[in-house]
């Protein structure tokens, strides 16, 4: 029973790799190439900056638009093509699909990720000539863009459970874009001093996925040190907010009528 | 059995993700913590063009110009009152919000002030600060208080009276001014570095703001010329004395009993003035009153 999300999650995989997904590494490669072939045209003492920034940058985007359009048709598209009943009708528990269905997501983010810091490291290389200690950074933000993509795909396979891909994107798409900003809402309590605007300022920062977290690309571009603790932190933080996706979701799921 | 699965993940669901929510907010403030550095370092601008962004914000550039400008004042807010602190931020930040809105005249007028007071209180550009005012007065040539704002920067920031002077006329030519923009133009050209004519300028800039940081600053001002005031008087005083007796006052009470002073004089803040040494009137030293509020220790947080 235990293999059955690993199954459907390898099966996940398969068919992205089938449906082309794995296509936008070609737009990436083509991104690192102009930008290191340019960047020392159009700029003076930054270039590895402008490689870091725009690699990293690029990863994360590519990374978040996958998670949100492929997750929100995970379950809809099994739906749709009814392939999800032949499942169904074996020993399989919704809320097994639904982990397999996210394992399999999120093993396709993990594979283009890394081969997309393939593609930065050659430029790094090809623009700095050399790989230096601190560029162990840019692997913490990578990591911290990985954790970030799982909690979106999480959110998004929640939003899917029950509602249309469209709305469903709009959905995950606000919900980043508002923990993106968590920390200005909680900012909004401390200049005001309104005790009930103070409370549900930082009720809505803690509830809210904080996605600022996660973004180190500017200390990874300035080779900033990054505090060992907050690895660990910020890895508990998605595991236990995927967790909180991921059970919410398997509450909706397995009470939707499907007939 | 299949809704058996649904009530038991039902019920998992409802006790676990409060429980989590609890230790996602636990983690948060750890993370917080551990992040401060790095979420404190000088933030960047990505795009400093007020006029690109104007084009970006697809019509809905009044609304990111009020965006910017909660930014300016949370940039200036967390910074403002610590030494040594810089603003490098602060006047693109002002100009792009005026780029996106030239009518939004708070941002003229308060970005003045952020803008020109000494650090610790502000970026200490007075320069830039009249830039600014400069800018707001193009766009809005019929609000006379930004050539207030002008005459301002120029008599009390860079001691530039005759340009003050001409501010504050200019702005006086408007037929909604308030009659004081002639006085001080008056007053700026005939004597600028003159402590009445900075009393008077203060007054005005308490009188026309709402904002607390502005009017504490302006009282503190105040207090200080009152105190000035005060001090040279008593100074006078003292060297009469000394002519009269020989020697200088010990305290005030030999001024008193000598008819010089009527009462304890006291400063704004209700502390009496002592003689300190070689007879030289000053203020108590418990006294919260600075006599040079633009000295980086006199800004009290």
């Amino acid at each position: 029973m235990s293999s059955i999300p690993g199954i459907v999650a390898v099966n996940t995989f398969r068919e992205a790799v089938r449906d082309r997904v794995l296509y936008n590494l070609i737009f990436f490669a083509l991104l690192m190439i102009a930008a290191a072939v340019l960047v020392g045209g159009i700029s003076i003492g930054i270039e590895r900056d402008v490689i870091v920034n725009l690699g990293l940058t690029a990863i994360s985007l590519f990374g978040i638009i996958m998670a949100i359009f492929i997750g929100v048709g995970l379950v809809y598209k099994e739906i749709e093509k009814r392939t999800l009943y032949s499942l169904l009708a074996k020993p399989v528990q919704r809320w097994q699909f639904l982990v397999g269905k996210f394992g399999g997501l999120l093993l396709t983010l993990v594979v283009n990720t890394l081969l997309m810091t393939v593609g930065l490291a050659i430029a790094l290389f090809y623009v700095a000539h050399k790989f230096e200690s601190s560029d162990a950074t840019i692997l913490i933000a990578i990591y911290f863009v990985l954790l970030e993509l799982a909690l979106i795909t999480a959110l998004a396979l929640f939003f899917s459970c029950f509602s249309s891909p469209m709305l469903s994107t709009l959905y995950t798409l606000g919900i980043y874009v508002a923990g993106v900003f968590a920390p200005d809402i909680r900012d909004i309590g401390l200049f005001t001093d309104n005790p009930a605007i103070k409370t549900v300022a930082k009720c809505i920062y803690y509830v809210l996925p904080n996605f600022h977290n996660f973004n180190i690309i500017a200390a990874a571009a300035h080779k900033e040190a990054i505090p060992h603790a907050l690895i660990w932190q910020n890895t508990a933080y998605a595991i236990l907010y995927s967790t909180v996706a991921l059970l919410a979701a398997s509450a909706v799921f397995s009470g939707r009528d499907l007939k | 059995m299949s809704n058996v699965n649904h009530t038991r993940i039902l019920r998992l669901a409802l006790v676990a993700i409060p429980i989590l929510f609890v230790l996602l907010a636990f983690l948060q403030r750890d993370i917080d913590a551990a992040a401060g550095p790095l979420q404190n370092q000088n933030p960047e601008l990505m795009i400093q063009s007020g006029k690109m962004l104007k084009k970006m914000s697809l019509g809905y550039d009044s609304l990111l110009a009020d965006i910017y400008w909660t930014r300016t004042v949370q940039y200036f807010g967390f910074r403002v009152g610590k030494p040594g602190e810089t603003f490098p931020l602060l006047a693109p930040l002002l100009d792009i919000t005026t780029t996106l809105d030239p009518q939004l005249i708070i941002a003229y007028r308060f970005g003045t002030i952020f803008l020109s007071e000494p650090d610790p209180a502000g970026a200490g550009r007075a320069d830039l600060a009249v830039d600014l005012v400069k800018k707001g007065i193009a766009a809005n040539p019929d609000y006379w208080r930004l050539y207030q704002d002008l005459g301002f920067l120029y008599s009390i920031r860079l001691k530039d009276y005759p340009k003050a002077a001409e501010a504050y006329l200019e702005g006086s030519k408007n037929p909604k001014a308030q009659i004081f923009m002639k006085v001080l133009a008056a007053a700026v050209a005939l004597k600028g570095d003159d402590l009445e004519t900075s009393r008077a300028i203060w007054g005005e800039v308490y009188n026309s703001t709402q904002d607390e940081l502005i009017r504490r600053r302006a009282v503190q001002h105040l207090q200080a010329i009152q105190a000035n005031l005060d001090l040279k008087r008593l100074n006078e005083v003292s060297e009469a004395y000394a002519q009269k007796f020989g020697h200088f006052p010990a305290t005030i009470q030999d001024l008193q009993r000598a008819g010089f002073v009527r009462g304890a004089p006291k400063d704004p803040e209700g502390y009496p003035y002592v003689i300190g040494p070689a007879g030289v009137p000053q203020l108590d030293p418990q006294s919260p009153v600075v006599l040079d509020p633009d000295k980086k220790q006199a800004v009290k947080p």
